[in-house]
């Protein structure tokens, strides 16, 4: 396996297939003082895959389990939370790899080099006090495998790709303003042409003018790499712009998935349909309602539909029973009683 | 209103403190006259100065409540505007008058009170505005005391459980509360309920629901809709969203690196911006619309720092 990994050139992955692959994955937190037993259920049965080349936006509100779910895709996870059911697999080179099976060592090739991630606060990745080429060296170098003179210029050619100069490489971060640090994230987490990169809200920082250009220049390099990326934020609108496919999660679940056009423009759940409704356009005077109700408590989530308290639609079967994902179209799968109601509902039980 | 007596201050309270009872009605609500400010940072040998906002403009008039957008990226001096209209900064030039009375020249605790009164905030982040040790019902019973002249406990809970039921919500509900046990959107509607209770004729909001999550942000933003149409509560509504701007703003005004570049009615301005700031921020804006169109190559959006600033009022 390690060989494997190690040996295969860079890029050399084939264009299409599937990335990953993620199977009823629950992750709870559990903890335990005093003798009393707590459980968020923060990722309960979540089910999905990313093709190559491909986009995935994963929009939710605040709580609903987004970061937790990426957490343990990548195993970035520690007590109290733990994954207590299914499974996430890579396919990296060629190779299927179930992230949970494999030991430190492959786990730490596997790192940065086929899997990496831009986080949301530009500033607190990179190390405040060490220079930008600096920060490139402990993430990167050991992964290119090239001599240094080499490898600076690889850098170098790279950072022309986000449209830096080579002069931002003797900077400190915070010579550098908030746009152009977001930029060296994206160079730093796409100098190995990584197979798979995760963008945790990589704009929410970012002021309204830069946000598109950085987008724009997210979506080039993982189109010239060939990467499948994750993409979480909850701004509908950017979804619109660089995701392909978009799943909605509501409390640890996913409601709602399907090609972006599809879910924005023909949305099936309740959820959904208000997130897409509600937004304010410009050139739109229509009156917008907010959702009344807050979002579950993960502790304590209601019995059946996560989203039946809020759901204008709610029946009786939404009370007692959660919904499975049925496909309404090819792609575009729906959790939901009333909009997508399973052809046999017996048959489920 | 037992706490409000006649004021013989430089600052003018007409009657009680009530919003219903404006003063002159020739004198505008709030009338801003070329303010500027500048922050002057560095030491004895390396000074530099900071335009954060340079000779801006604008008046409210009395008796018309409106809800007036302030609007610019980050560092073009929305929020030193809202502090200086708060008086929580001084302006360098310029004059900010609230209803004819200079509020830099506000000097006795009774004025500064009345001013209070008058004018309240809404802060950015509902989490930070609250302390997280302190149960959320104190704010709205120190409010109730200081604010809306309440005495004892059961006139402090009805004032408080009225302008809870302005936002929606009850006293039931929040009493005794912390602040953790309660979502972004509650607190922030706490917040506007805690302004409410002075019977304000303005409201400086600086971001308001920025950080509030999407399934809640339209319900806030009606709120301020229905405070200006129900409560003739003036709002100035900073904000970096023109979608929300365009949805519930009757006047805009665009900044750019401390200026304001475009100012007019929000709909004319939104749909057909003029100054190249602003089309450059209409063009940034992302719409949920544009799913399934390609999007423009990096490079093509431009930087707004290749603009000039002109003052086109």
């Amino acid at each position: 396996m390690i060989a494997a990994i190690q040996s295969s050139a860079v890029n050399a992955a084939p264009a299409t297939g599937r990335v990953l692959t993620v199977d009823n994955l629950r992750a709870y937190y559990q903890t335990r003082y005093f003798g009393i037993e707590r459980e968020v259920r923060a990722v309960d049965g979540v089910t999905l895959h990313v093709d190559r080349n491909e986009v995935y936006g994963l929009a939710g509100e605040s709580s609903c389990g987004k970061t937790t779910l990426i957490k343990t895709l990548v195993r970035a996870i520690r007590p109290p939370l733990n994954v207590v059911g299914g499974s996430v697999t890579f396919n990296f080179a060629g190779r299927d790899c179930d992230i949970y099976a494999l030991n430190q060592s492959d786990l730490e090739n596997i790192r940065w080099r086929h899997l990496s991630y831009i986080l949301q606060g530009s500033m607190n990745v990179l190390n405040p006090v060490r220079r930008v080429q600096q920060s490139f060296v402990d993430f990167a170098y050991r992964h290119i495998g090239q001599p240094m003179p080499a490898f600076l210029k690889l850098i170098e050619a790279h950072l022309h790709r986000v449209r830096l100069e080579p002069t931002v490489l003797d900077a400190y971060p915070h010579e550098l303003s908030g746009g152009m640090r977001q930029r060296v994230t994206i160079a730093l987490a796409s100098v190995c042409r990584p197979d798979f990169i995760i963008a945790d809200e990589p704009t929410t920082a970012l002021d309204v003018v830069v946000q598109k250009d950085v987008l724009s220049m997210l979506r080039d390099v993982q189109r010239e790499i060939c990467s499948s990326m994750i993409l979480v934020t909850h701004d509908i609108g950017v979804h619109a712009n660089v995701s392909d496919r978009l799943g909605i999660m509501y409390a640890g679940r996913l409601a709602e998935e399907g090609r972006t056009v599809d879910v924005i423009r023909n949305p099936r759940h309740p959820y959904t349909s208000h997130l897409v409704t509600s937004l304010p356009r410009i050139g739109d005077v229509t009156q917008k309602r907010g959702l009344e109700g807050a979002p579950p408590n993960l502790a304590n989530p209601p019995p059946g539909c996560r989203f039946h308290p809020r759901c204008p639609l709610a029946i009786e079967i939404c009370r007692a029973e959660h919904p499975p994902m049925v496909d309404l179209a090819p792609g575009h799968r729906v959790a939901c009683w009333v909009t997508a109601p399973p052809i046999k509902p017996g048959a489920l039980q | 209103m037992s706490a409000a007596g006649p004021s013989r201050g430089a600052y003018p309270v007409r009657g009680t403190s009530k919003s219903g009872a404006r003063g002159d009605p020739a004198a505008p609500l709030l009338d801003i006259d070329r303010v500027g400010m500048t922050y002057v940072g560095g030491g004895l040998f390396r000074r530099s100065a900071v335009r954060a906002v340079d000779h801006v403009s604008l008046r409210l008039e009395a008796g018309e409540p409106e809800i007036f957008a302030v609007i610019g990226e980050s560092g073009s001096g929305k929020t030193t505007l809202a502090r200086m209209i708060l008086n929580l900064a001084t302006p360098t030039d310029g004059t900010i008058r609230f209803l004819g009375a200079d509020v830099t020249r506000i000097r006795t605790n009774r004025d500064r009170m009345a001013f209070m009164r008058q004018v309240q905030p809404i802060f950015q982040n509902p989490f930070e505005a609250f302390n997280p040790l302190k149960r959320i019902d104190r704010y709205l019973f120190v409010s109730a005391r200081r604010f809306a002249g309440a005495r004892g406990r059961v006139d402090i809970e009805v004032t408080a459980d009225k302008a809870l039921h302005q936002v929606g919500l009850s006293l039931a509900e929040v009493k005794g509360r912390f602040p953790h046990e309660l979502s972004g959107g509650q607190l922030q509607r706490i917040a506007i309920a805690r302004a409410l209770i002075s019977a304000p004729s303005l409201i400086v909001a600086d971001e308001p629901v920025s950080m509030v999550d999407a399934s809640l942000r339209m319900s806030i933003v009606n709120l301020f809709k229905a405070l200006r149409d129900e409560l003739q509560v003036s709002i100035i509504y900073i904000t970096h969203d023109l979608a929300t701007a365009y949805y519930i703003s009757d006047r805009v005004l665009i900044m750019q690196r401390g200026k304001a570049v475009e100012s007019g009615n929000a709909r004319a301005v939104l749909d057909n911006p003029q100054h190249p700031y602003s089309i450059l921020l209409k063009n940034a804006v992302l719409s949920p619309d544009d799913a399934g169109r390609p999007m423009p190559p990096a490079g093509a959006a431009q930087d707004s720092s290749g603009i000039p600033v002109s003052n086109e009022e």
